[in-house]
């Protein structure tokens, strides 16, 4: 299992509440994911025109974690959220969600990848190293190479459906953009609720009963290999 | 009427409170907003009413209620249903009516993929599309599709039949199209009545059934296996 969950402000008014609505989302998922849980939150920073992007991950229960670094307090404009209930790597900070390889992206994944050790071995020979022994982060980084070939992160993730062999929901995030792809089959779960203040994604639709203006809000699940993309 | 509300409630205390109602009771459950498990594992005849979107497995191993969800629901609702109705007036995630046995499950909206997988003689009424793979491995009972079907349908199919009202998209390994016969169009005028699809054309649906090239056992001829 895991849980993922994220929140995409199109409304300026509502980015001091981002860690406020992001923080019940994440507890949502406890029971997806227990063993340990991360954010990583974008926001603006006066007077620079990059935004920041921050990650907080712990070993934990997703609520004691969000206790532990305020996030209820924070600000921002975007934030994407994991509990992980690991499978295939051991429970440490390094190998829990979101996997930020590059300045500005973050990945978090529900699922597993059968193949990470074969794409990690050819990131090795092109000089891209993981730190840690999780299939997640070996996605995390291919991304980042494709975008650092100058690829959009629309086509990284179509590229992930070519190389990387397994079941995911992948929920990435840029400075700019907001993107969600499940797999081929669509084994593992998501669904989306899009207002005009906000798209959200969670694994569970209960993550996302709690936010302001769900009852009018447009709830879909993405259809397989379907890249979503929102851009800032 | 008794009314519990998901905001007061542990789920396990809302299955109790439903598993106690005598026969012919309605209960009115609010507030659901997504919790999974409502109503499972009933076996009184009453009726029940969702008041909203909720979660997973809802109805599920049901054997007597009649529930209406005024909503969505999420994966699995009505899995394993035995007997009795579940109705979902909006859409339903994955695997809607899973290895259902028995019963009825009335899909207004669309439902997700793998709709009816391993059905066991239940039967699933889908009112707007329906996602990949559905009937998949599906052993008997029937499906009613009144929109599109996705990619795959009826993979590996075994006994059950699917009618189709809008396209497929692709037909699953050992699925075939076969001719419609007038049995065929008043069991689905039949189908139609029960879930007041009246947007579908008995006439004018496509038949899904196996081509039976993947499996070749027959229990009524007592082979061993």
């Amino acid at each position: 299992m895991c849980g993922i969950v994220g929140l995409h402000l199109k409304t300026p008014g509502l980015y001091p509440r981002l860690g406020e609505l992001l923080t019940p989302m994440l507890a949502a998922m406890t029971s997806r994911g227990p063993d340990s849980a991360g954010l990583a939150l974008y926001r603006d920073l006066p007077g620079s025109a990059e935004p920041e992007m921050e990650v907080r991950k712990d070993v934990g229960l997703p609520e004691e974690i969000c206790r532990r670094y305020d996030i209820a307090e924070r600000a921002g404009f975007q934030g994407i959220g994991h509990t992980r209930m690991a499978t295939e790597s051991a429970v440490t900070t390094e190998h829990s969600h979101p996997f930020a390889p590059a300045e500005g992206l973050a990945l978090v994944h529900n699922g597993s990848f059968s193949n990470h050790a074969s794409v990690r071995r050819r990131l090795e020979r092109d000089g891209v190293r993981c730190v840690t022994d999780n299939d997640s982060e070996v996605a995390a980084r291919y991304i980042a190479q494709q975008l650092d070939r100058g690829a959009d992160l629309g086509d990284a993730l179509r590229m992930v459906l070519k190389e990387l062999d397994g079941f995911f929901t992948l929920l990435v995030t840029t400075t700019t953009q907001f993107a969600v792809m499940r797999d081929s089959f669509a084994c593992k779960p998501a669904v989306i609720a899009e207002t005009p203040d906000y798209v959200a994604v969670a694994s569970e639709y209960h993550a996302l009963a709690q936010l302001p203006g769900i009852a009018g809000a447009r709830v879909f699940e993405p259809v397989p290999e379907e890249v979503y993309t929102w851009t800032r | 009427m008794d009314t519990l509300s998901c905001a007061e409630l542990t789920t396990r205390e809302i299955n109790a409170a439903l598993a106690e109602l005598p026969a012919g009771a309605t209960a009115r459950i609010e507030q659901p907003w997504g919790r999974h498990n409502l109503a499972v594992g009933l076996t009184n005849r009453i009726t029940i009413e969702i008041d909203g979107n909720a979660g997973y497995f809802i109805g599920g191993l049901g054997d007597g209620p009649d529930i209406t969800v005024d909503g969505f629901v999420g994966w699995s609702v009505g899995e394993n249903l035995m007997s009795g109705t579940v109705r979902v007036r909006g859409n339903a995630s994955e695997c809607a009516g899973a290895s259902a046995h028995g019963g009825t499950l009335v899909i207004h909206g669309d439902a997700s993929s793998r709709a009816g997988i391993s059905l066991k003689g239940g039967t699933v009424l889908i009112g707007g599309d329906a996602g990949h793979m559905s009937g998949f491995m599906a052993q008997a009972g029937v499906m009613l599709i009144g929109g599109d079907a996705g990619p795959a349908l009826g993979d590996s199919l075994y006994e059950t039949v699917i009618y189709v009202a809008g396209r497929i998209a692709s037909l699953g390994s050992d699925a075939q199209v076969e001719e419609l016969t007038d049995d065929d169009v008043l069991t689905v005028k039949q189908l139609i009545d029960t879930a007041g699809f009246h947007h579908i054309d008995p006439e004018n649906v496509t038949r899904v059934a196996s081509a039976r090239q993947l499996y070749n056992f027959d229990a009524l001829k007592n082979q061993r296996y």
